[in-house]
């Protein structure tokens, strides 16, 4: 196959980080205000959509690796061109490099969002996206490592919240989850749908499966990190459940930043200023390994620099913040993504699978008549 | 002429006692005048000795002694030991039966006699501090290295105390460092190679490992950065740490600096490379980790309760040290919700009669306290405690009456201070104090969002560094859970490894899979 | 590349500064009461904690009047020479006019506000909430904060009903609307709270007494102190007693109580509800050791009997009410499927609601002394 990958020992990393990395991918800002849009379909039995949404993220991977095995060290834009020769796979290939900016797009406006809401209401967006961005830029040229190492750093420190989240139980009244599964399965599955928004992040793994030094392991890491996740986000959902009554959590936008509201500590009241400005941490993580996937898609369809690139993506996505300003529009962008993230994460792997597996075996069939 | 010099190179002998790797660059001036002088060295004393004063320029300590009629000696007077020229020397030059070179070598009763037949090896070896014979008659000389090593005897670190512990420092002289360091590591497999760095003041250094515990890579590494130093002149080791670091721009030390021959023997044991350079005081080690320069040498004296605490005492102190004046400004300027009620009432007052809004006070106070530790760091002893103390309180009694501060913000002020003075290392110590103000100022402009980015930029900062190629924040990213037992917290030495996370590079004897083997702990077990 | 990070840190530098907001230059609104004027206009009262040059802090009450709440605000602005900030409000009151209009409104103002806490106490004021607030008290000189700990510390000590910003809420948009808000009244140079108020549908429609906030709180959820005094027939202690006094008044501290509610017949509906508690024995109005088994025993049954004559005749008045404050509504939706409860049915079904109320108390401890 030509065009294939070269990577030296000295750029991979070690299987175990792989947990960290799907844990710090996953979080971002999805978590914030994830359980309003799903209460309004499953009620209260969107923990169980939550699961649903995780079993089929499982899956996903789960085919996504197996794919990526059968090609042993390729990533998935080099998987694109062998299944569909150069045009299409280069098509294909943009297609997921779009993603990838439109993902890191969709982050970055949604925090600035947050930020307006809660903390400085009359910051203006362009220049929380420029310091972001900046930040992103002197994380990437810094390499896979750096971006490795800020995911396992954003872990650790950001562990505290479920932590403080355990102070809402307080006032927490289980009736408010009874019955259970009084929601049909329709209604579940939908509220799984509203949830591929927040649960993305993973498909990172796409682009990160070439660098890693044990890619036996890379199943059973990435399944603790998945596997992880599911319970912060069972918690959060089930301290929310408990704690807003049915209407009170349709009306609430950002469901888990008022959770921190109740928290009174003795030298420190209104949490939710400190945890929103400290989620600059949690995102930063996804917005770099997003810009980096976006790079190596990139570079496989055009051989381009990194700082070409890289300064090229950020204009566009600042010029197109400029279409995407009040709450609505917001809103709306975020329905679309979800719609897309739902084909290119969850969907799309397993089609990719399919189709490789037949190739192998008419290959293998074609290699046995002979 | 250019048939010549080849002449003079094809008879260049390797006269073995050379060290090998002493290769001196000229000065544009000499080179110049060497390219028109010839190496060699002329049989009459006479040219000979007016050779050797035009290069050193003929200096007023510069003595000449004709011994016998056909041996004189010429050396510079400051820079030999005057009771074995007289004593040893020149009792033997005067009895000696057969004035020839090689007599002289196999007579003379003293240790380090080298035979050259180059000039510019006569005036660098007289230089530092050798006698040159020369035999009339023979076109070589023959060198005795006799220097007069005066130093400061040894007296305990100026900059590093330790409660305890042993009490010695190293000292200015590099041969006595280096004795203070074997007699800890007595081992043969103690390397110890020299370099000359330096045109203009040719400073020997030293770098000392251990073999079979360092990584090979990382000696070779620093080999050829010494070795492809080009400047003029050095005069203590901290500037060659800069010049050889990984990241010359970063804010943070990349290498150990210390004063302590123990520390600086721990670092050797635990695989690291050490550099001493003479006419320093200071040694330098490699790869440090920037975990590591918040450990000191008494955590391993101390038991590992203690030594925890302390640990941890100190990098929380870190923590307080760089973010409590920021966290101060910032919610006092942008986020008044966060302020509890009790506290409510006394900071509203004690801000009350300040003019300033809070991150200029901030910034003024902090910048009161940078003056008053200069100050006195530059004062004699004998002011420098009272106006310390009196500076301290009275400065800050008087700018709280007079409403130019609040007394809330002198003491988180003076908090972070004396939390950043907990560092075991200087060079840490100092970067400490002055990552503050950058994130003074952000926190002034963005609240909380800004020390929020100012900590990111920080974080990614440190996690680019590198320290002679080994991650700088080492050992907890690439986690290596085996030494997480001795990084910011001291577990017993049953579970710790005795080879620090840093110096684990692929290839060292110790470690031929990552995490180590059984050789690596510190107790047999 | 070096001088295009300097041109983005220049735009960056212009393009953001975020509005200040420096402690001594805002006017600290501890305390807000709103009444409603003749016209539908709202009078906002704000209690403001003043920080002056010359160290004497005062405490300043204004008030203005306007269709909105926002715009009193602008009002007072107009009046003071520091701008107002509500982010230390701690305690808003409402007037007894406001109460009974209903609170819908107002709440949502509240809960709109990002700067507002959600842990802030409301409370409703008898008689003419500006005389409470304006008034000079001897003893009092920050009214702001004396109310904020007056209700803080008889909350924590079960005297009064917790009536966060956020639990008014949830009740408020929960499946029976029905909560209950703290009454305080002024008493000549005191402020008490008089008792708690019920309010069904953000209307005010009842008022229980103080000294029944405490068999509120048995009957909702656990409780780990709180005195109840309990008047007991006087032939308790038959025989035993020395002075006879027309009824043995006894003061009992409740240690721990818990209420445990079954749902025994849906169609009625009809509940269980068991009370068990731990308690101990402050005080006695008689002479006599209680010491001996026997009569702790007798004691025990006439608390029991007491105790589930007053619950009874809360759960009744609320019933005539249609105020259900203990949430019974919301453990009945918790514990049928497939009947769909709102709150029209349970207005209906809530007068009908039958409770078998049974206490089980246990004298732990009563004394050094006998």
């Amino acid at each position: 196959m030509k065009n294939k990958l070269q990577i030296g020992t000295n750029e991979m990393f070690n299987a175990p980080l792989l947990f960290y990395i799907i844990c710090a991918s996953q979080v971002g800002v999805g978590v914030h205000g994830f359980q309003a849009v799903i209460y309004q379909n499953a009620k209260h039995d969107a923990w169980i959509s939550i699961i649903i949404s995780f079993l089929a993220a499982y899956l996903s991977v789960f085919m996504s690796l197996k794919l990526l095995k059968m090609y042993e060290t390729e990533d998935i834009f080099g998987v694109n061109l062998d299944l569909f020769g150069k045009y299409i796979g280069n098509f294909i290939n943009l297609l997921l490099v779009i993603y990838s900016s439109l993902a890191f797009f969709a982050i970055i406006r949604n925090y600035t969002d947050v930020i307006n809401a809660w903390v400085f209401p009359e910051l203006k967006p362009s220049f929380i996206m420029i310091t972001l961005m900046i930040l992103v830029l002197y994380a990437f040229t810094a390499g896979l490592r750096t971006i490795i190492g800020i995911c396992f750093f954003s872990f650790f420190l950001g562990l505290w919240i479920p932590v403080a989240l355990i102070i809402p139980l307080n006032y927490a009244n289980v009736n408010y989850l009874l019955p259970v599964f009084s929601a049909d399965l329709v209604e579940l599955l939908k509220g799984a749908y509203y949830m591929t928004f927040t649960v993305a992040g993973f498909e990172v793994i796409h682009t990160l499966y070439p660098f890693i030094k044990e890619k036996e392991k890379a199943k059973k890491y990435v399944s603790l990190g998945l596997f992880f996740t599911m319970f912060l986000y069972l918690f959060v959902m089930i301290v929310t459940l408990t704690f807003f009554s049915g209407e009170q959590l349709e009306r609430t936008i950002w469901a888990t930043l008022s959770l921190f509201s109740n928290i009174r500590l003795p030298f420190l009241e209104r949490i939710e200023l400190i945890t929103v400005c400290f989620w600059m941490i949690v995102i930063l993580p996804n917005l770099c390994l997003y810009a980096w996937s976006a790079f190596r898609g990139m570079k496989r369809i055009a051989n381009i620099s990194e700082m070409k690139f890289i300064l090229g993506m950020f204009s566009l996505i600042f010029i197109g913040s400029f279409f995407i300003e009040t709450r609505s529009e917001i809103y709306e962008f975020n329905n679309k993504f979800g719609y897309t993230a739902f084909i290119i994460v969850l969907i799309y792997p397993m089609v990719l699978y399919l189709i490789a597996y037949i190739k192998k075996s008419v290959s293998r069939q074609r290699a046995g008549k002979e | 002429m250019f048939f010549g010099k080849k002449k003079n190179e094809s008879r260049k002998k390797q006269t073995e006692t050379l060290p090998p790797s002493s290769q001196n660059k000229e000065t544009p001036v000499q080179a110049n005048d060497q390219m028109k002088k010839n190496e060699t060295i002329s049989e009459t004393t006479e040219i000979f000795i007016q050779d050797v004063k035009e290069r050193v320029l003929s200096p007023a300590d510069f003595v000449v002694r004709h011994v016998t009629e056909k041996i004189s000696i010429t050396f510079v007077d400051n820079l030999i030991k005057e009771d074995i020229l007289n004593l040893k020397l020149l009792p033997a030059l005067q009895n000696i039966e057969n004035e020839s070179p090689e007599t002289i070598i196999s007579q003379l009763p003293l240790p380090q006699i080298n035979k050259t037949d180059k000039m510019t090896d006569c005036v660098d070896t007289m230089l530092t501090g050798a006698v040159v014979i020369h035999v009339e008659g023979h076109s070589c000389a023959i060198l005795v290295i006799i220097p007069a090593r005066e130093s400061r005897g040894l007296t305990p670190p100026e900059n590093e105390s330790q409660v305890i512990g042993s009490q010695v420092g190293f000292n200015e002289s590099l041969s006595t460092n280096i004795s203070l360091v074997r007699r800890y590591i007595a081992n043969p497999n103690l390397g110890n190679e020299k370099f000359k760095v330096g045109k203009q003041t040719n400073t020997a250094l030293s770098v000392m490992y251990i073999k079979g515990i360092v990584a090979e890579q990382n000696v070779n590494t620093i080999r050829q950065r010494i070795e492809a130093l080009d400047i003029q002149d050095i005069i203590d080791s901290a500037e060659l740490s800069e010049l050889i670091d990984d990241n010359k721009l970063s804010f943070f030390p990349q290498m150990l600096i210390t004063e302590r021959p123990d520390r600086f023997c721990d670092g050797l044991l635990s695989g690291k490379v050490g550099i001493l350079v003479d006419g320093s005081s200071m040694a330098i080690l490699c790869p440090y980790s920037f975990f590591e320069f918040f450990q000191s040498r008494e955590d391993k004296n101390l038991r590992w309760p203690i030594a925890t605490f302390l640990r941890l005492l100190r990098f929380v102190a870190i923590l307080i040290s760089i973010f409590l004046t920021p966290l101060y400004v910032g919610a006092l300027t942008f986020h008044y919700e966060v302020i509890p009620q009790s506290l409510l009432v006394p900071l509203s007052e004690s801000r009350a009669r300040v003019p300033f809004p809070p991150i200029l006070e901030a910034l003024f106070l902090e910048l009161i306290m940078e003056l008053l530790r200069e100050a006195g760091a530059r004062l004699p002893t004998k002011i420098g405690q009272t106006i310390g103390i009196v500076g301290g309180i009275v400065l800050g009694t008087a700018a709280v009456q007079a409403g130019i501060t609040s007394n809330i913000l002198i003491i988180i002020v003076a908090l972070c201070a004396l939390s950043s003075f907990i560092t075991p290392s200087y060079m840490m110590g100092n970067v400490i104090r002055i990552v503050r103000f950058p994130i003074i100022i952000m926190a002034g402009f963005w609240g909380f969002y800004g020390i929020m980015l100012a900590f990111c930029i920080l974080l990614i900062h440190l996690l680019r560094l590198t320290s002679l190629g080994a991650p700088y924040m080492s050992p907890f990213y690439p986690p290596r859970i085996r030494s997480w037992g001795d990084s910011i917290i001291r577990f017993p030495y049953r579970f710790t490894v005795r080879k620090s996370a840093t110096t684990r590079v692929d290839g060292a004897e110790f470690s031929s899979n990552q995490d180590g083997q059984k050789n690596d702990r510190n107790v047999e077990e | 590349m070096k001088n295009l990070i300097i041109v983005i840190a220049f735009t960056f530098m212009l393009g953001g500064c975020a509005e200040q907001k420096i402690l001594e230059n805002i006017s600290l609104t501890t305390l807000v009461g709103y009444e409603l004027e003749d016209e539908g206009d709202l009078t906002s009262i704000a209690v403001i904690r003043q920080v002056n040059q010359d160290l004497e802090s005062r405490v300043e009450i204004q008030s203005a009047t306007a269709a909105t709440s926002k715009w009193a605000r602008t009002k007072i602005d107009l009046k003071t020479s520091k701008i107002t900030g509500s982010g230390q409000l701690r305690v808003a009151l409402f007037g007894e006019n406001l109460a009974k209009e209903g609170l819908d409104h107002n709440l949502h103002i509240l809960k709109m506000s990002a700067e507002i806490s959600n842990a802030t106490y409301l409370a409703i004021v008898e008689g003419d909430i500006k005389e409470l607030l304006e008034y000079q008290y001897k003893n009092i000189t920050d009214i702001g904060q004396h109310i904020y700990q007056l209700i803080q510390q008889n909350i924590e000590h079960h005297h009064a009903l917790s009536s966060t910003l956020h639990e008014v809420n949830r009740d408020k948009y929960s499946l029976v609307k029905s909560y209950a808000l703290p009454v305080i009244k002024k008493e000549e140079e005191n402020i008490v709270i008089s008792g708690m108020a019920l309010f069904k549908d953000s209307k005010v429609v009842g008022q229980i007494s103080a000294d029944d906030t405490m068999f509120i709180m048995m009957i909702r959820e656990r409780t780990h102190n709180g005195t109840l005094q309990l008047e007991l027939p006087e032939s308790t202690l038959d025989g035993i007693t020395e002075n006879p006094f027309d009824e043995l008044a006894v003061a009992i501290d409740s240690i721990d109580s818990k209420p445990v509610l079954r749902l025994v017949d849906p169609s009625v509906p009809e509940f269980d509800l068991t009370i068990k508690m731990e308690c101990r024995l402050r005080e006695i109005n008689t002479d006599i050791i209680v010491d001996d088994p026997e009569t702790i025993k007798k004691l025990e049954k006439e608390i029991n009997h007491k105790i589930e004559s007053e619950i009874k005749q809360i759960i009744k008045y609320s019933q005539d009410v249609n105020s259900d404050i203990f949430n019974f509504g919301e453990r009945f939706r918790a514990r049928v499927r497939n009947v769909i409860v709102d709150k029209e049915k349970w207005y209906e079904l809530y007068p009908q609601m039958k409770v078998n109320v049974k206490v089980e108390s246990q004298i732990v401890r009563d004394g050094v002394f006998q």
